[in-house]
């Protein structure tokens, strides 16, 4: 093959590869180019210009893709990296908030799991879509207007498609949390007990509560649920309230006891949702349901307080033990 | 481990030759160069520039106005001559003032 063929070839591939307008102007001069740079090898190694050399030239010179790439113009980012962080926990909780949502339906058994994942599953990809555009018209808008660097002031096309910009940070005061949360804790105790009580016999909860001659039998539990899970239930419960009135009355053990405290925290609430969507607690329909509905705030909840502690505990710097 | 480092002693040493690419290409601007000749003459002050990296940031700087080009024929194959805008003229001054205060803060540091 003769030398100028194997770099037509080259430039062919790249030019294909090209912007239209720049097609002609960069596949002629490229081709002067190579061809100089070939003609240049061949006189330094005293031999005419051949196949081998000019697929040596355009090697060095870079792959066809490559090439094209450079004299392209830059594409289009659609998220910027320093956004991408933010993207992703909004997808991740877009998806989440939707399972949350709709996946209790495949529990409770009105709808397959396939069901499910062709509609509400695959759902969740529109919340994300609907991210990735708004996103995009962010990075788009602010390329296109940038904040000013001396005020840092947002021009007002900003605000149509908000994101948070380095300029917005300010400081936010470090806020201790446990003074409170002891204090709520303690106060919550009672609460506690009174709920534990219900747990063990609501009947006679509230037979004790409403006049006498109130028939409270309405309340009675499943057979089953009694049998198995209930007890489980009512021992994590006895034994979170004897941990938090232990941590509420002495400090020093306040703090050994948290990781403890915090895994059964999450034992417990699992254990609920398992009994709100796999059991059932009550044998009267009506009460079942009215309880499992009362749960559910309940664990909705526990749930937020959960993942709040959760990120709390992942995102604050600790001294290492070392340096402690 | 001997290899780790040699790629990354090449890393570095790109990453500091890269700052200084677009100011050697714009100094050897001031008088009208096609591509080839302009990396012949950069390699010849020292400043080798691979021929892939170097065409396409002619083409660059020329769509941010700082060079103009032109077509020539003249013994030979038809060539695209580049030369500074009088925007690049400026920013040439600007950019070779910079670099002067530069090398100088980081010979203080050196010494």
């Amino acid at each position: 093959m003769d030398a100028q063929v194997v770099i037509d070839s080259y430039i062919n591939t790249i030019a294909a590869r090209l912007p239209r307008r720049l097609r002609n102007d960069v596949g002629v001069e490229l081709r002067t180019l190579l061809t100089e740079q070939l003609t240049a090898a061949a006189a330094t190694l005293g031999r005419a210009p051949d196949e081998e050399l000019a697929t040596d030239v355009v090697r060095i010179f870079g792959r066809p893709e490559e090439v094209a790439a450079r004299y392209s113009p830059r594409g289009f980012q659609i998220i910027e990296p320093e956004q991408a962080p933010m993207f992703i926990k909004l997808s991740v909780a877009c998806a989440a908030i939707q399972a949350a949502l709709t996946l209790p339906a495949v529990f409770a058994s009105r709808t397959t799991i396939g069901q499910w994942l062709f509609n509400w599953g695959y759902g969740a990809c529109a919340g994300i879509v609907i991210l990735l555009v708004w996103f995009g018209l962010a990075t788009w808008v602010r390329r296109r207007s940038p904040v000013d660097p001396e005020s840092l002031t947002r021009p007002w096309s900003h605000h149509l498609f908000w994101l948070p910009l380095s300029a917005d940070w300010r400081p936010v005061a470090y806020v201790d949390h446990e003074p409170f949360q002891r204090g709520a804790e303690l106060g919550a105790l009672p609460l506690g007990v009174v709920f534990t009580i219900f747990f063990i016999a609501p009947a006679w909860f509230l037979g004790f509560l409403t006049p006498k001659g109130t028939n409270a039998s309405w309340a009675l539990y499943e057979e089953h649920f009694r049998h198995s899970l209930l007890p489980i239930l009512i021992a994590l419960m006895a034994v979170r309230l004897a941990l938090c009135a232990a941590a509420g009355i002495n400090a020093g053990l306040r703090a050994r006891l948290t990781v403890i405290r915090f895994g059964l925290w999450v034992c417990f609430t699992g254990l609920l949702y398992w009994t709100v969507f796999s059991w059932k607690i009550f044998a009267s329909p009506i009460p079942d349901a009215l309880f499992k509905a009362w749960l559910m705030i309940y664990l909705l909840v526990n749930s937020i307080q959960i993942l709040l502690r959760i990120y709390r505990g992942l995102t604050q710097v600790r001294v290492p033990k070392t340096l402690a | 481990m001997v290899k780790t480092s040699d790629s990354s002693t090449a890393k570095l040493d790109t990453e500091l030759r890269r700052g200084a690419v677009v100011l050697a290409v714009l100094s050897q601007l001031r008088t009208a160069q096609y591509g080839y000749s302009l990396r012949q003459a950069l390699a010849e002050r020292g400043m080798p520039i691979e021929e892939g990296t170097l065409y396409p940031l002619m083409r660059r700087l020329e769509e941010q106005g700082l060079l103009v080009s032109e077509w020539r024929i003249a013994d030979g194959p038809p060539r695209r001559y580049y030369k500074l805008s009088p925007k690049g003229s400026r920013l040439y001054v600007e950019q070779t003032d910079n670099w002067h205060a530069l090398v100088a803060t980081m010979n203080k540091l050196l010494d």
